[in-house]
């Protein structure tokens, strides 16, 4: 009993950090059209700036809420000085564009942090474990299952009930409808594409006391993310929440029940989802 | 492209291939050329930059009386840890820049694919990072030398160290390709050979961010120690979560090699983790406590592994050619083999069978101390070269 408490926190707080990553994924798919490659290093650049900030402040709290606008930012300044003019090109401009964005600033932090990995510490309130039942957890990973889980109500919410999460939805439907209605179609991507590399840079806050910061961390984490939209569904909220909790439990459980087979699980998943429902659990058939 | 226009570009770059060869001797008084076609960028990097630093530091110290009297040049080139392009990159420091010795090369498969050239291209390939035990056993031949502690040397010497420690049930833990799984085969060989028991192992795939299953596994395992053949990254992120799940009080870390490296970027959550050290900076010896100062004025740091294993190299070839009085190829090589050196560890010998250089091997365990801005690596055990290095050409022991 205890072991499945323990088997499913592990599941929660993976799926918990995926998500943060996999809804800028999806939502700069959905709304752009564009897959975009450089989103791990959002996430790489999130974790790095994370472990700045704690370093000049002491303190981890500040870096979870300074680092996401900061990455935000510099993603929407990205967009509108290069996606921006390529949108009716064919689509591997695009791809080419972001996978070259990706490499000139993997390069960029390691000139600039050397090739060390640096860890961060979570702050003192969420160092250590606390006794589960007989089970010793970490409380940083429950913060990660809490903060996932905020995160997508909250997305979700801003995106059902909100005027600009109208706009959005509209602009993901048809962009040439929204924008004859009125809606600035151009200024909604470069603050979606902001808005999506913030939540990257959130997740990569988030990791690094997991995981430290390191060179190569964002590569990883895109195929990951990539395998939850694929599942989820490309351009929906509630697929990356389904993706990422699948994801989670395929590699958490996988690991501990069937080790030989951990990965292939996980991908098996995603095959079978593009033969039968190639649009994802929860995307919409084109 | 038509037969008679492929002749004439192949022709051409055979021409283009061959004339250097000719070229270089005409030059020969020139500097001594070293290249160094390394991992500077990507995920292995680290390594690379090891290999560079030292040889930074290397001809600060020589650039007074070079070698033979003349002066030494080191040519870097960024192989991005790709075999491929190492080869290329390799090829280029030999046919464009004359370089007659290669080294600093980061990864065994590099390693492997750069040395299967070197007979062709008559130059010496010095390995002074990479591990894998069929470079000298399988894979030798005459222009490779291994001045560094190979995997299997440093398997033996935790192996070793182990045997002796009180504990009995171990976990192993290997990344899930080569070395990861070679190196949990042989540590369940020395320690069942030790008439201890490994209770459980696993291999998570390389690059795992989350480790969180294989520590639940280990938790019941219940295992005094876990063995942990994980690379840099990798360990770094086990260790971190593992020190979370409050797992290194109950199981011991044991890793084959403990390197600076993690121990700055895991702090204090890596205190206590046991491993051999292909060189660790706190040997107390008097050639090393004047290294160490010289590097870290340079450098502002403490010497990892390699910049250890790398200044040896350079310093035993720099000895070599002296010998020889040449920097002609093969009069090194003859130098070089059954020759000693006296390293910043302890002394080396080179065997002329197999060109492992037989050298102390180290058992460390990571510790705090007030004096260093990082955990350090103190010595629990300095074995002999003869108990470490294999028999010759194999990756046994005897």
């Amino acid at each position: 009993m205890a072991n499945l408490l323990e088997q499913l926190l592990n599941a929660l707080a993976l799926a918990g950090l995926l998500f943060l990553v996999s809804a800028g994924l999806s939502l700069v798919f959905g709304i752009l059209r564009v897959v975009n490659f450089a989103h791990g290093v959002f996430y790489m650049l999130g974790a790095y700036l994370g472990f700045t900030t704690v370093a000049l402040s002491g303190w981890f709290w500040p870096a979870l809420v300074v680092v996401p606008p900061v990455v935000g930012v510099l993603g929407a300044l990205l967009e509108s000085s290069t996606l921006r003019f390529i949108y009716r090109r064919p689509p591997i401009y695009q791809l080419l564009l972001t996978f070259g964005l990706a490499l000139i600033l993997e390069e960029s932090i390691r000139v600039l942090y050397g090739p060390t990995a640096k860890g961060v510490e979570p702050p003192p309130l969420l160092q250590g474990a606390i006794d589960l039942g007989g089970v010793l957890y970490p409380r940083y990973r429950l913060f990660l299952v809490v903060l996932g889980c905020t995160v997508g109500v909250a997305v979700w919410l801003f995106l059902s009930r909100t005027r600009a999460g109208l706009v959005i939805r509209a602009v993901a439907q048809n962009s040439e409808m929204a924008d004859c209605l009125g809606a600035d179609v151009a200024r909604v991507r470069t603050l979606v594409f902001g808005a999506a590399c913030a939540l990257a840079g959130l997740g990569g806050v988030a990791a690094a006391p997991m995981t430290t910061a390191y060179l190569g961390m964002g590569i990883n984490v895109i195929v990951d993310a990539f395998v939850v939209v694929v599942i989820g569904g490309l351009g929906s909220i509630g697929g990356s929440m389904a993706g990422s909790l699948i994801v989670g439990a395929a590699q958490t459980w996988g690991a501990f029940y069937l080790p030989e087979t951990a990965m292939v699980i996980m991908y098996a998943v995603m095959g079978a989802i593009l033969v039968f429902r190639p649009w994802g659990l929860f995307g919409e058939e084109e | 492209m038509r037969r008679r226009d492929f002749l004439k570009v192949a022709g051409g770059a055979a021409a283009g291939v061959s004339a250097p060869i000719y070229l270089r001797t005409a030059w020969a008084q020139g500097p001594i050329k070293i290249g160094m076609p390394a991992a500077l960028s990507g995920s292995n990097a680290q390594y690379g930059i090891q290999a560079r630093r030292a040889a930074e530091l290397f001809a600060r110290d020589i650039k007074a009386k070079g070698i033979l009297g003349r002066p030494v040049e080191f040519i870097y080139e960024d192989t991005g840890g790709d075999p491929a392009t190492a080869v290329r990159k390799a090829q280029k420091l030999v046919e464009k820049d004359g370089v007659k010795f290669l080294t600093g090369v980061v990864l065994s498969s590099e390693a492997l694919a750069v040395s299967a050239k070197c007979p062709e291209w008559k130059v010496v390939f010095m390995s002074t990072i990479n591990g894998a035990g069929a470079l000298t056993a399988k894979a030798f031949h005459r222009y490779f030398f291994r001045v560094n502690t190979s995997g299997p040397m440093g398997a033996r010497a935790v192996s070793l160290y182990l045997a002796e420690s009180p504990m009995k049930r171990f976990f192993a833990l290997g990344s899930d390709y080569a070395w990861g799984r070679d190196s949990v085969g042989s540590f369940t060989t020395q320690i069942t050979a030790a008439k201890k028991e490994v209770v459980g192992t696993d291999f998570p795939p390389v690059g795992t961010k989350d480790f969180a299953s294989y520590i639940a596994k280990i938790r019941q395992s219940r295992a005094d120690g876990v063995y942990l053949a994980l690379p840099g990254q990798d360990a770094t992120i086990y260790l971190k979560q593992a020190h979370q799940f409050g797992l290194n009080r109950e199981v011991k870390p044991i890793m084959e090699i403990l390197e600076l490296e993690n121990m700055k970027a895991v702090g204090d959550a890596m205190v206590g983790a046991i491993g051999s050290s292909r060189y660790p900076f706190t040997v107390d010896t008097p050639k090393n406590r004047d290294f160490v100062k010289r590097f870290h004025d340079l450098h502002g740091i403490y010497p990892d592994m390699f910049d250890g294993e790398t200044y040896e190299g350079l310093e035993w070839l720099a000895q070599v050619i002296g010998k020889a009085g040449t920097d002609d190829v093969e009069k090194v090589i003859d130098a070089w083999e059954d020759s000693s050196y006296e390293g910043l560890e302890g002394p080396f010998f080179m065997r002329k069978c197999d060109h492992q250089a037989v050298q102390p091997g180290f058992a460390v365990e990571c510790v705090k101390d007030p004096k260093y801005p990082h955990p350090i690596p103190r010595i629990l055990a300095t074995y002999p070269g003869e108990k470490v290095t294999p028999k010759c050409r194999t990756e046994e022991f005897s």
